[in-house]
């Protein structure tokens, strides 16, 4: 009785390693997606809607959800006239805050930190050009996260749960 | 005007420094920034000047000098980090920011291949003007402009800084809210230049009364027309007429039988008559009021009301 409870325990807790693994692929894909679509709709607001910085952040505030809508509301906060916190360092420390702890690469995570940088506030063209740029990188990399995670979930789970068998094999 | 307005003017890092100006903001007039040279305020009437700790003093000698790189903190500031938003106002070699506050810009133009003026780069002057709502300031025309009830199509008249947009929105307001002369009526305001209402997302920062619809950032010719069949006003107000095309937007609403308030720059009645486009207006009747206003003593005040032949009402 105590051998089966304890294969079950085994098997349980290797399935449960390889979901959260599994998850994790998930939420990095989700977590993707989200940033290139606001740096959609950031092109949007800039080039259609001509909004300036700050108020483009007061809108993604409101049509983001959790960690994001927190984010662009501080910046938005923070750079408004009657604060005039300077936007690249509102927007670099907020991001960088919002960012951490994801499971984002390093790349991933300066396109969008450091995008104010590659801004130059200047012309309306340019502006949403530079945004559609480090959109498209994003893009191209949640299409590859989002196919790796296809390939690698089932495999993780189905090695998982091997491992768990092996192991109670193993131990029996 | 609180002190908090004047202070949002600037960047966060700059505050301290302008806390005393700031603290007159009821009579700051004007802000000028021109690179290498002494920082100087218009408070009261009177120019002023700012040294390295933001004191005022009256000595050019003792002023901050500003450099390039301070005046282009203070407009990326006030474009919010966000020139492009602010490219057509730009172009125009003003921009205008929360409150209706206009900033004057002056440096380097850029033209297009057709040589009109695409941009503005190497921004070294820079002129801010301290928006002021004077509630009353349109008390002692209001008598005049009414007629059984009915508000009549009136024109202010002045040099610039001579108080015709401070004028205009509280004409706007007393007309939209009603007075002793007259009840309220629906106003609609074409802001090409935010300044009359100020508005800030869209929402007017400055009381223009509660019956008055603000098109905000809409060039004064299209904006009439869009006003008219969206809006139904029974007033049309505009800042500012420039050009033949205002004015024939202009007559187009009067005959749709809106009543018009608008200002023009000139020095007198007579200086307007030498604008075509004015002079124009003024043959087709198309105003029955003119209000000269100037700031000869310093204060702005009206110096002549007539009629629509130009005939004096008071003097």
């Amino acid at each position: 009785m105590y051998k089966l409870i304890g294969v079950f325990c085994i098997l349980a807790g290797c399935a449960g390693w390889g979901n959260t693994k599994a998850a994790m692929e998930k939420e990095r894909v989700r977590h993707l997606r989200t940033l290139f679509h606001i740096l959609g709709q950031m092109r949007g607001e800039v080039s259609y809607g001509k909004h300036t910085l700050p108020e483009i952040c007061l809108l993604l505030s409101e049509l983001n959800d959790d960690r994001y809508k927190t984010c662009f509301s501080r910046i938005y906060e923070q750079t408004r006239e009657e604060n005039g916190g300077d936007f690249l360092k509102v927007w670099e420390t907020e991001m960088g805050n919002c960012l951490e702890g994801l499971l984002l690469r390093e790349d991933e995570r300066e396109t969008m930190t450091g995008l104010p940088k590659t801004l130059n506030f200047r012309e309306e063209g340019g502006q949403s050009e530079r945004i559609g740029l480090a959109e498209a990188f994003l893009e191209g990399r949640y299409r590859q996260a989002e196919e790796t995670y296809e390939n690698r979930s089932k495999m993780i789970r189905s090695v998982s749960i091997l491992t768990g068998l092996l192991l109670a094999m193993i131990l029996l | 005007m609180r002190q908090e307005e004047v202070l949002c003017l600037f960047p966060e890092r700059v505050r301290d420094r302008w806390r005393e100006v700031a603290a007159c903001a009821e009579g700051l007039q004007e802000i000028r920034f021109r690179v290498g040279m002494p920082l100087s305020v218009w408070i009261e009437n009177r120019e002023r000047f700012v040294d390295e700790q933001g004191k005022i003093v009256d000595r050019p000698e003792k002023a901050a000098r500003p450099v390039p790189e301070e005046l282009e903190e203070v407009v990326k500031h006030l474009c919010r980090y966000s020139v492009y938003a602010f490219a057509d106002e730009i172009r125009q070699g003003f921009l205008t920011v929360q409150g209706g506050h206009r900033i004057g810009l002056a440096g380097q133009v850029v033209l297009d291949g057709e040589g009109r003026i695409k941009n503005i780069k190497y921004i070294r002057y820079l002129n801010i003007r301290i928006a002021h709502q004077v509630r009353g300031a349109a008390d002692p025309v209001i008598p005049h402009i009414f007629e059984e009830g009915r508000v009549m199509s009136t024109l202010l008249v002045s040099p610039p800084g001579g108080g015709k947009t401070t004028m205009l929105r509280d004409l706007i307001r007393q007309v939209s809210e009603g007075t002793a002369y007259g009840d309220g009526v629906n106003v609609s305001v074409v802001d090409e230049r935010s300044e009359i209402a100020g508005s800030y997302l869209g929402v007017p920062q400055n009381d223009v009364g509660i019956r008055t619809d603000v098109l905000d950032g809409c060039p004064k010719a299209e904006g009439m027309m869009l006003l008219i069949r969206s809006m139904a006003p029974q007033v049309l107000a505009v800042d500012e007429l420039g050009s033949i095309e205002d004015v024939q937007a202009l007559q187009m609403a009067g005959g749709c039988g809106c009543r018009l308030l608008a200002t023009v720059h000139g020095g007198s009645l007579e200086e307007i008559r030498h604008k075509n486009y004015m002079r124009y207006v003024m043959e087709k009747g198309l105003f029955e009021r003119y209000v000269v206003l100037d700031r000869r003593t310093g204060v702005c005040q009206v110096t002549g009301i007539y009629d629509g032949e130009g005939k004096p009402c008071i003097n």
